[in-house]
């Protein structure tokens, strides 16, 4: 079979196509691998990975995002490539794919490559074009820079476990969180096809840790791990629904990220909701921060959100959230409680519940020195005592604790690659329509 | 005031190898660490009664005072040592010393860096997360531009002495190129060679007008990027402000696809 590269379109026109077509897919991290140049070729990848820009939207520029191709013979209603789309197509050629990433990541532009693509002929079809390009990408350009591939569902395994020994990270997207939705708005696509090569992709990068044991030089497969990305709001589930759909991927597939797309209507189809207020930001936002609580911080989704309680509060992040429903079990005495009890403090991250459990060792804390360790004291300061006692003299009572909260800008966990550097101005829009709502 | 106590003032040069060497110098005056202090660069107001040594860098002591502390605190902490003296801050000669003096009077002194309530401390971990956020930050924003002799060449103004933590990041990405890194505030450049190692050079022995010309395709790749960040934006989701404070305008003024 033969793809028509549309011969006569130039490069920047196809760049402008397929970038357009490539940029509801929000993964844009460069994470989760750490490897060096071997000296015969370009590239070299940072564990947590580098943003090299942000575009218009606040979103990190971390990896030149394209399709291979924008034909595709799938209609599904939320996208907007889909067959019954009238929109002008492209496609790529692998050298011309080769060529931009060389010349942008050796100018330092981008960390590597993220490819998708629509569905051109078949999914074999597509897959094996996907393959010939990081083929030639790693094996001729020599580039040793993160390359993120699509696996395509219902592509020959085959295809997808020789591409897994060239990626750095692959992922297959569940778009929509229930089987139910995916028929209703995917109808091309089945729950099981999306599913096959995710259960793939773990299994071999589970076989591959073995081998690496047994012979050092194994190749690896996938070893920045495999990422998914579900829309959020384009169908009815809840939040619970959501977190709960999150917590069995990362348990029962062992994926290393999921996203959340808050939906952006393109398409007005009839069966899709209208959103007169724009895509569902703050909600998306919600989601993350509840899908670090079960990535970092050893909390269950059904600690979060339940059956009775589906969906998570506006105005607070899910943790201050949680600790305002669990005020039984505070204070706690930084002094000597453990690490879990820790970062369940709000206001307390990671790195700063690390950094207490190592300054204690040199002698008891103060709130002055849980201030240079980096601890929100004035989150903080309703849940803990040093030494004994609390910092002011305050009431811990529900209400009171929530309205002082929701007077203080939310600080989020720093992380670098990008999806949560987006988090820190919605915080300004919630003030600042509480501002105005006075 | 008792006679012996006066305090100490070692100026010392501004470079690892100016307080290393100081460091090397306290110790060997036996004195009390507490009424000893180091200096960076000249003093404004000088205080009466207090006694200023004036300390010449040398390769040799310092190099012993860099391997006591690898041996005795640890790579890692000698390396936040490192960044917190490339950070530009009048104190961190201070610091670093008094922190030095902390962690070789610790058990185990690679933990020094965990005691967070001593202000030193609690300076020089500021002061390496300080640069090491803008090596981070230049790894991000720095762009390479193609001459037309092939050498790719970079222009940074970075506010903390950062090249040298740049140069391992880019030789190892870039082993088969010829690129320069040039800091236009302290007039230094990383000069690599392809295959080889990077080493400095100061703006007395390169004249930046040398460089030459840019190769011709590099306009066409700086188009086609910035046309790429353009097309990359969900407009539905706009939020200049947002990009902003994730790009703060410092960096920009170096960054092809914000055009100057
Ligand atoms: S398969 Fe569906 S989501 Fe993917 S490009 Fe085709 S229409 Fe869009």
């Amino acid at each position: 079979m033969y793809y028509k590269a549309a011969e006569k379109m130039g490069i920047k026109e196809k760049l402008g196509i397929l970038t357009d077509a490539a940029k509801y897919d929000v993964a844009c991290t460069s994470s989760g691998v750490d490897r060096r140049g071997d000296g015969t070729g370009m590239g070299n990848t940072e564990a947590g990975g580098i943003c090299h820009s942000f575009s218009a939207d606040g979103r990190c520029i971390s990896l030149l995002k394209i399709l291979f191709t924008n034909e595709c013979i799938y209609d599904c209603k939320y996208c907007i490539n889909r067959k019954s789309n009238d929109v002008p197509r492209a496609s790529f050629t692998p050298d011309e794919v080769c060529e931009l990433t060389m010349g942008f990541y050796k100018r330092n532009y981008i960390e590597g490559l993220f490819l998708s693509s629509g569905i051109l002929y078949h999914p074999d079809f597509t897959m094996e074009l996907i393959f010939q390009t990081i083929y030639k990408l790693r094996r001729e350009y020599r580039f040793q820079g993160y390359i993120h591939v699509k696996a395509i569902p219902g592509a020959d395994p085959m295809l997808i476990q020789k591409t897994g020994f060239l990626a750095d990270r692959m992922s297959v997207n569940l778009e929509l969180p229930t089987a139910e939705s995916l028929r209703r708005l995917a109808p091309n696509k089945h729950r099981k096809n999306i599913l096959a090569p995710m259960r793939q992709i773990q299994n071999g990068i589970l076989e591959n840790k073995n081998e690496l044991v047994l012979y050092k030089k194994a190749p690896y497969f996938v070893p920045a791990g495999q990422s998914t990305q579900m829309i959020v709001g384009a169908t009815p589930e809840n939040d619970y629904q959501l977190m709960m759909v999150a917590e069995s991927l990362y348990q029962k597939f062992g994926l290393k990220r999921v996203f959340y797309s808050a939906f952006v209507n393109v398409n007005e189809d009839k069966e899709l909701p209208a959103l007169p207020g724009g895509p569902p930001l703050l909600r998306e936002h919600r989601l993350y921060q509840a899908d670090w609580l079960l990535r970092y911080y050893g909390f269950q989704a059904s600690e979060l959100l339940s059956e009775e309680r589906p969906n998570f509060n506006v105005l607070l992040d899910p943790k201050a959230d949680w600790a305002l429903r669990h005020l039984e079990l505070f204070p706690v005495e930084v002094n000597r409680a453990d690490y879990q009890q820790l970062l369940r403090v709000p206001g307390v991250g990671v790195k700063s519940a690390q950094r207490i459990i190592r300054a204690r060792r040199n002698g008891s804390l103060r709130f002055e020195d849980l201030k240079k360790i980096g601890v929100v004291l004035k989150r903080a300061l309703y849940f803990i005592t040093c030494s004994g006692k609390m910092m002011y003299h305050t009431k811990i009572e529900e209400d009171y604790i929530t309205r002082n909260l929701l007077s203080v800008k939310e600080k989020l966990p720093f992380d670098k690659d990008g999806v949560t550097y987006r988090q820190l101005s919605l915080f300004d829009d919630v003030n600042f329509q509480m501002q105005q709502d006075g | 005031m008792v006679v012996g106590m006066e305090e100490k003032y070692l100026i010392c040069e501004d470079s690892l190898e100016g307080v290393f060497t100081g460091i090397y110098e306290a110790y060997a005056m036996k004195g009390d660490h507490g009424h000893m202090h180091i200096q960076i660069g000249e003093e404004e107001n000088f205080r009466l009664f207090a006694v200023y040594i004036k300390v010449t860098p040398d390769d040799v002591k310092a190099a012993k005072v860099a391997a006591t502390i690898n041996r005795r605190l640890g790579a890692e902490v000698y390396l936040d040592l490192c960044r917190a003296l490339a950070a530009e801050d009048g104190e961190k000669g201070e610091a670093v010393y008094k922190t030095v003096v902390r962690g070789l009077r610790m058990k185990e002194g690679s933990r020094v860096m965990g005691a967070l309530a001593d202000d030193f401390v609690h300076k020089v971990f500021e002061l390496s997360r300080r640069t090491r956020n803008e090596v981070h930050h230049w790894k991000e924003f720095l762009r390479f531009q193609e001459l037309e002799n092939g050498i790719l060449y970079s222009k940074i103004g970075p506010r903390n002495n950062v090249v040298t933590f740049l140069a391992p990041h880019f030789s190892d990405r870039l082993p088969l190129f010829d690129f320069m890194i040039y800091d236009e505030k302290r007039g230094i450049f990383v000069v690599h060679p392809k295959k080889r190692e990077w080493y400095l050079v100061t703006d007395k022995d390169f004249d930046e007008r040398e460089i030459g010309r840019y190769a011709e395709k590099e306009m066409e790749y700086q188009e086609l990027f910035t046309f790429f960040c353009h097309k990359i934006a969900i407009k539905e989701r706009k939020n200049l402000k947002l990009q902003r404070n994730m790009l703060p305008l410092r960096f920009q003024e170096y960054m092809v696809e914000f055009g100057q």
